[in-house]
């Protein structure tokens, strides 16, 4: 077809994704989606497949492409103009029950035409703990409502006995109420926008559009699996949940034009709500493929066809029913994800054409934090902590990881101010900062994550509560690349105040300096109440390369700006400083020194 | 010579250090064993904290020629090490 068409009609499709985000976020109130960006629109051909991968969380790509097909195999018949379908059941293709698809079919001149598909990450689901994250579920039963697929909206009519009854099982109905109707906004904008681009162009030439994309993707991505080398990688990726180990481990096969990821080898699943479903899996691996290999390439149906996924059943990354799997998103999804971000990075840099696209792990491991109680006017407030979409930038080959840099699997992913957060919940931040030594080693180093501290402030039930999903702050998740170390881990700490501490009076600049007993947590319901305290700090990004040959005068800047430690750079890039300078001749004896050592070690066996 | 990685190359039919061309092994087949491992406690590295899991580690391959730093991965102790098996056309 005429290729100034097809470019034209192909930007005209990522301006009504565009266009549907942002009605989007300014319909919804919550924070998690018009601040932090949990969301995510994309669009589908008329049957389920995806046509093109929008923005927002790219987990969702994949899920919510078999959304589609399952409202078109349930309600075979019964797909009607004006119909809105809901779907949230992890184990058909959501990736856990607050992460709500709305699906809409697009018609035109009374035929099927494509399908539009958007979630957000709803204000609460009715799961046993608020906000969706549901640490102390046993299965999946106790994750709230829960839908294979469902009619919200009949032919242009609301059903309101549907939405009453899911608005009768949450918790704050009115923020999900506006969360629902945000979705419904979204869904109706990008209808409109696509009948109108079927009506300028013509149904032909949309669809012949629609084809070529498709074929045009899978053709280009083929090609460039052919140009890179055959062989697999490795990576693995440790979490814990009290006290217990997981462990997700993925080889990543390249044969000619085609990738096959195998988790054989990683930890049966969970008694805890970390696991993944198969569409979980598949979405964790998807979200980096699609921007760092198909970095050019349209990201649909196309991209998907080369891929093969091996997950075995029974697995953390391919649970069973009635398995718990309400913390999926900053659980295991997270370390397919890593894991997958490093055999990617690792082929990549096996060939030098593509050396530049390579990146380190970036921010690994979201913690999520949903506060929850009553709010400084008296009403009721749920919500999620949305520093743990500020992220940290993995190192690339030629650069640092940007500082607090987001994450690949949401390219739009951001923090809301903390004015924000003060003004919802009753509560005051101490601080928030980057954190010192938190950007993994390399030549490159790896991004900072940062830190925070909260204390309740003007709560009428004298402070409130918060349900913590805290894996990761065991093992480090943010991989170095090519002798590049990870980036630090999280923690969360409860300050328990002394006897005579006022926290109004708190200006502390650090955790050490907070007074009181400092207990480390990490999963479950918490009290934030009287003069207590909570401190937490999320990962840096991963390092390229050998720290030892990193610039001194960089690793100077690093010291003179307080993004590393003295100690850091002594101890990790072999960096001597005097009197804010770098000694060079010490330097060069220390990294002599380090560099000896390593020899001197034994063999790898 | 072929790129192989970020640290090392194919070289008449062997896995070897792209900086100073010491032989690792046949291409094709695991290399980490013939290179110097040393392992550094996560506990140890600046920025962790006293959260971090006692038995994690973080293994680092150099180069027995010229102690260039090849690769680094975090284990725990008993879990083997991950091979990244390069193919050549």
């Amino acid at each position: 077809m005429d290729p100034i068409t097809f470019s034209i009609i192909r930007h005209r499709l990522y301006r009504v994704v565009e266009e549907a985000v942002i009605t989007l976020k300014h319909v919804s109130g919550s924070a998690i989606t018009n601040e932090g960006h949990d969301l995510m629109v994309s669009l589908y051909k008329a049957d389920g497949t995806l046509l093109l991968g929008g923005v927002g969380f790219l987990h969702h790509l994949t899920s919510a492409a078999e959304a589609c097909k399952s409202i078109i195999r349930r309600f075979e018949g019964d797909v009607n103009e004006g119909d809105l379908f809901l779907l949230n059941d992890p184990f058909t293709a959501a990736l856990h029950t607050s992460d709500i698809y709305l699906v809409s079919p697009i018609h035109y001149n009374n035929e099927l035409i494509a399908w539009s598909a958007c979630f957000v990450h709803v204000y609460d689901i009715g799961a046993m703990n608020p906000g969706g994250f549901a640490p102390e579920a046993q299965d999946v039963f106790s994750e709230g409502f829960s839908s294979p697929g469902l009619k919200l909206v009949d032919r242009g009519n609301l059903r309101q006995d549907i939405w009453d009854t899911l608005l009768n099982m949450v918790r704050g109905p009115e923020m999900v109420a506006l969360d629902l109707r945000s979705m419904i906004a979204c869904n109706n904008v990008a209808k409109d926008r696509m009948i109108s681009l079927v009506e300028k162009y013509g149904l032909p030439t949309f669809q012949e559009t629609c084809t070529t994309l498709v074929e045009q993707s899978e053709t280009r991505l083929r090609a460039r699996l052919r140009e890179l080398p055959d062989g697999s990688w490795q990576s693995r990726q440790y979490f814990d949940v009290k006290g217990e180990v997981y462990k997700v481990l993925l080889t990543m096969t390249k044969k000619d034009d085609e990738l096959t990821f195998d988790f054989t080898g990683s930890s049966p699943q969970s008694k805890y709500s970390v696991n993944c479903t198969k569409w979980a899996s598949l979405g964790g691996l998807f979200a980096p493929l699609f921007p760092l290999l198909c970095y050019d390439i349209t990201w649909n149906e196309g991209v998907i066809r080369p891929i093969k996924v091996i997950a075995p059943e029974g697995s953390i990354v391919n649970c069973t029913k009635p398995s718990p799997v309400s913390v999926a998103t900053v659980g295991a999804i997270q370390s397919v994800n890593n894991a997958a971000c490093t055999t990617i990075a690792k082929m990549l840099a096996s060939h030098e054409d593509y050396d530049e696209q390579t990146s380190a792990v970036w921010h690994a491991n979201h913690f999520a934090v949903f506060m929850f109680g009553k709010n400084q006017k008296g009403g009721d407030a749920i919500g999620i902590l949305t520093e743990t979409f500020a992220g940290s930038g993995g190192a690339r080959t030629f650069a640092d990881g940007v500082d607090i840099g987001g994450e690949i699997p949401n390219p739009i992913s951001r923090m809301a101010n903390v004015e924000t957060v003060e003004a919802m919940f009753p509560v005051r931040y101490l601080f928030r900062r980057r954190l010192q030594d938190s950007g993994g080693g390399g030549e490159y180093r790896g991004g900072t994550g940062g830190e925070i501290a909260l204390v309740a402030h003007d709560a009428p039930d004298g402070g409130l509560h918060y349900v913590l999903s805290g894996k990761g702050s065991k093992f480090p998740q943010s991989e170095g690349l090519g002798g590049g170390n990870p980036g630090a881990i999280n923690d969360y700490v409860w300050v328990h105040s002394e006897a005579g501490h006022d926290s109004h009076n708190c200006f502390s600049q650090s955790l050490s300096s907070i007074p009181g007993e400092k207990e480390a947590i990490s999963w479950g319901v918490f009290p934030l109440m009287g003069d207590d305290a909570l401190y937490v700090r999320w990962n840096g990004g991963g390092g390229i390369g050998d720290p030892l040959d990193r610039d001194p005068a960089q690793v100077l800047d690093d010291v003179s700006n307080q993004t590393i430690s003295p100690e850091a750079a002594l101890a990790m890039y072999g960096v001597v400083i005097e009197n804010n300078l770098v000694n060079t001749p010490e330097t060069e004896r220390v990294r002599k020194g380090l560099r000896e050592n390593r020899i001197m070690q034994k063999e790898g066996i | 010579m072929q790129r192989q990685s970020r640290t090392l190359v194919v070289s008449e039919g062997s896995t070897s250090c792209m900086a100073c061309g010491f032989v690792l092994g046949p291409v094709g087949k695991p290399w980490k064993s013939q290179a110097r491992l040393s392992v550094t406690k996560v506990q140890e590295i600046p920025g962790s904290t006293s959260s971090t899991y006692a038995d994690v580690v973080i293994r680092h391959f150099s180069c027995p020629g010229c102690a260039a730093l090849l690769d680094s991965e975090t284990a725990l102790p008993e879990d083997p090490f991950l091979d990244d098996i390069f193919l050549t056309k």
